[in-house]
């Protein structure tokens, strides 16, 4: 974490441009620029101002934003419960109808059915957000009129961004779970199970996804994860009140507090999403559990 | 069997949640407005977007503001006068007037606030609204315990006296960093104020959702005209083609029509009706850097201006958005004969008429600075290709908006596109901050363009009293500018909004702080 902190603080100083500039608006004086750039510590060396942050956080603190004014760490207790909803309602849409598809795509005997479902993932991994969030919007909003275009708030406002992010993922997962059940599938202890004459249905459940889960479950954890770190262009389509948006919009600004304290807390949920990911590997296959 | 009607039944009961969800449910009697952006703050003095300063509008008061003909008239201040050849203003303040917590305003107040903007401690960046106050800059910098020129004369008389006269002084007294504050709130609520806003205005702060919403209910103490409506609700939707899909939903009540839609909703039997529009005080421009090669050579900056079909732009990839612009100064706040600028030469005669002047510049290639929005990349496009028919080499460098205005403000371009929008309705505005040579960079003067003659003339003009001087002091200058083309003149925009039918009263105005808020009715 100590490392995150320094490759970004130093990343993020070394952008071109200047939050002061963007601070004073359109008309000020080189004096209250300078002071401004004293207040916020700008003119100290790149190592003191790092040293002020550490020393910030070593109290458990974020800083206040440059702009707003407000600390950041309480900013980012509203947001990201609302980017955890997002991420997680994406991917209980996607994990369930991915598995599935890919599941139907590997083992139904008909070859259109597999063409199908692989063109389908293959659109759904191709589309852009910004796109297939719009036509989700067009379609259920405009012209259905069953979900609410933008907003923050309840399940009726979580669907059709949740959806729009679950495109992406279900396509992967649907692939990425095809190609394991087919490799699976042919594994001699498969052929055993068959043998010892278990039924069809016990043989998938139990022994080929058992198996096939493990690069499931890999890429469950990355998309995940990197949701948790905001999903900017979803959450600015349908204007959801994420991280995302909020480290966006740090950035444009060169808001150094709130880049930092969203690069921490998206660091820290990707490590945490990986952790679990290493447990799960552990309960789906005995061979990975130490000792 | 009971699987599938489990599944039935499922499938019935989620499409009853959602049905009819796609409209808002809205608080009864409140007009919903669109933000693109979440407000930086409410606290008056810290104010420099257009989405805060629209809200603050409605929240506080000054001594004066501008009533839809850009005029000043009375706000806190009922009457005033001006001394002392423009150099003492004294202002009678009403005696009805009471801030949202009960307390009545008085003369004290407007001290408070206006020394609370030039503190020594404070960091507005609005301090150059009352820099002309005589004492403003030994206060600022810490060296006097109270503004010299500010006397309270008795609990409802407050005097100002400026350093020297300065003729469009009560205009710069109707921006937000003239709203008064209460002292006791701001104390107690610290950096809190910005979003615990305490004022006099027509509406008070009920809710503010950050990046959500803002809700304004009704002041029923307010001192003039009441609201006609409830309350405002602000919805905050960052992207455009969401608000139009809200707007057209009826979720929101008032649609700011972005430049996409433009020709739609124009062409639309169901919308057009409900199409208004303003002229905004604004002028866009190409700056040129006037203060090194290519650009400090004049003939160059004209042959660059005079190789652009402005008005076929404007006409065609604008959409006639606009008024082709004569000047820097907007053609509603030019009170003289506008300047005529060079006419569009087309390639082959401009080639031979300016080549031959600036042959040696020509063949360098020319840094165009742009921001990263998409309308000011299709124009810059438009720009390079112009120029490159005319035969300059044209570098496009595309920078995001913060590293854009340091890039700028540092003079590290050749070219820029920007455009200035009033803070006040004066042709001063567009003069001083953009070209007076003490206003080098951040200040204003991006292009860098230095002409002692021109910094006298609008020297002269803020300091004249006499209306007919002022604007021949200011014709003049305008007329020099233009004829050194320290930009190309573009256009000045024209804003167009869209309401629902039942919004009725609704009229945009050319500068934010006009609308109170109060006319508005369903």
């Amino acid at each position: 974490m100590l490392g995150i902190t320094f490759i970004t603080f130093s990343l993020a100083k070394a952008l071109p441009g200047d939050p002061v500039y963007s601070m004073v608006g359109e008309r000020s004086s080189p004096e209250i620029i300078e002071k401004i750039r004293r207040e916020i510590g700008a003119d100290k060396s790149i190592l003191r101002q790092y040293g002020g942050y550490l020393l910030l956080l070593s109290q458990g603190e974020l800083g206040r934003s440059y702009y707003t004014n407000r600390k950041v760490a309480d900013d980012i207790r509203i947001k990201a419960p609302q980017t955890f909803r997002l991420a997680f309602t994406a991917m209980l849409i996607a994990v369930p109808a991915g598995l599935l598809l890919g599941l139907f795509a590997a083992l139904s005997r008909m070859p259109w059915t597999d063409r199908v479902i692989s063109g389908i993932s293959v659109l759904g991994l191709s589309l852009p957000v910004f796109w297939s969030g719009l036509m989700l919007m067009l379609f259920f909003s405009l012209r259905m009129k069953l979900l609410p275009p933008s907003g923050t708030g309840g399940l009726k406002y979580l669907l059709l961004p949740a959806m729009t992010l679950a495109l992406p993922a279900l396509s992967t997962l649907a692939r990425v779970t095809r190609v394991s059940v087919l490799d699976s599938r042919d594994m001699p202890y498969i052929r055993t199970a068959r043998a010892k004459g278990l039924r069809e249905i016990r043989i998938i459940v139990v022994h080929i996804m058992r198996t096939a889960l493990i690069p499931v479950v890999t890429v469950i954890g990355l998309d995940f994860g990197s949701y948790l770190s905001g999903a900017v262009l979803t959450e600015t389509i349908f204007g959801w009140d994420g991280i995302g948006r909020f480290a966006m919009e740090g950035i444009i600004k060169r808001d150094y507090p709130v880049i930092m304290g969203c690069i921490l807390i998206s660091t820290l949920s990707f490590v945490l999403i990986n952790m679990l990911v290493d447990l799960v590997y552990q309960y789906l296959d005995p061979r990975l559990r130490v000792n | 069997m009971f699987l599938r009607f489990v599944a039935y039944s499922a499938v019935f009961l989620f499409f009853t949640l959602l049905l009819s969800c796609s409209t808002e449910s809205r608080p009864a009697g409140h007009v919903v407005y669109r933000l693109n952006a979440d407000p930086t703050t409410l606290d008056p003095a810290y104010i420099v977007d257009v989405t805060g300063g629209s809200i603050s509008a409605k929240l506080f008061n000054g001594l004066v503001r501008l009533d839809p003909e850009l005029r000043v008239i009375p706000d806190i201040a009922q009457s005033w006068e001006v001394l002392d050849s423009g150099r003492t203003y004294v202002f009678h303040l009403r005696r009805d007037v009471s801030f949202s917590n009960g307390r009545a305003v008085t003369a004290e107040d407007f001290r408070y606030t206006f020394e609370r903007v030039l503190s020594p401690m404070g960091r507005s960046p609005n301090t150059w609204v009352f820099d002309k106050v005589l004492g403003a800059k030994e206060y600022l910098t810490g060296n006097a315990g109270r503004i010299k020129g500010i006397e309270v004369r008795d609990s409802h008389t407050l005097g100002i006296r400026l350093e020297q006269p300065f003729a469009p002084f009560l205009q710069l007294l109707t921006m937000n960093a003239g709203y008064v504050v209460p002292q006791e709130e701001v104390e107690r609520r610290g950096a809190d104020f910005a979003v615990h806003p305490v004022g006099t205005g027509p509406f008070v702060l009920q809710d503010w959702k950050h990046n959500t919403e803002l809700i304004l209910l009704r002041n029923p103490s307010y001192f003039d005209d009441k609201a006609h409506v409830d309350g405002i609700r602000y919805r905050i939707i960052p992207e455009d083609l969401t608000a139009v899909t809200e707007f057209e939903l009826g979720n929101i009540d008032l649609l700011a029509v972005p430049a996409s839609e433009y020709s739609r909703f124009r062409s639309s039997k169901k919308w057009k009706e409900l199409l208004s529009s303003a002229r905004g005080i604004n002028t866009y421009y190409v700056g040129f850097n006037c203060s090194r090669p290519p650009f400090n050579d004049p003939e160059m900056r004209k042959a660059v201006a005079g190789s652009l079909d402005r008005e076929k732009i404007l006409r065609t990839f604008y959409e006639g958005r606009g008024r082709l612009a004569s000047g820097p100064v907007p053609d509603i706040l030019r009170h003289w004969p506008a300047p005529v600028l060079p006419a569009y030469v087309p390639v082959t005669a401009r080639v031979l008429t300016f080549a031959r002047g600036c042959r040696k510049s020509v063949n360098t290639v020319i840094n165009f600075y742009i921001n990263a929005d998409q309308e000011v990349v299709d124009i810059a496009e438009i720009i390079q290709s112009y120029l490159k028919a005319a035969g300059f080499q044209v570098v496009i460098r595309q920078l995001e908006w913060s590293a854009y205005k340091a890039a700028i403000n540092n003079g590290e371009a050749d070219m820029f596109w920007l455009s200035w929008w009033a803070d006040y309705p004066d042709p001063e505005n567009f003069l001083f901050p953009l070209f007076h040579s003490s206003n080098h960079g951040a200040s204003g003067n991006r292009s860098r363009y230095t002409n002692k003659e021109v910094d006298r003339l609008i020297e002269a003009g803020q300091r004249s009293f006499d209306e007919r001087e002022r604007d021949k002091a200011y014709m003049k200058a305008e007329h020099i500018i233009t004829a050194e083309s320290p930009w190309v003149f573009m256009w000045h925009k024209t804003d167009f909004t869209l309401r629902q039918p039942y919004l009725h009263n609704y009229r945009i105005y050319p500068i934010y702080s006009i609308d109170k808020g109060t006319e508005v009715s369903f």
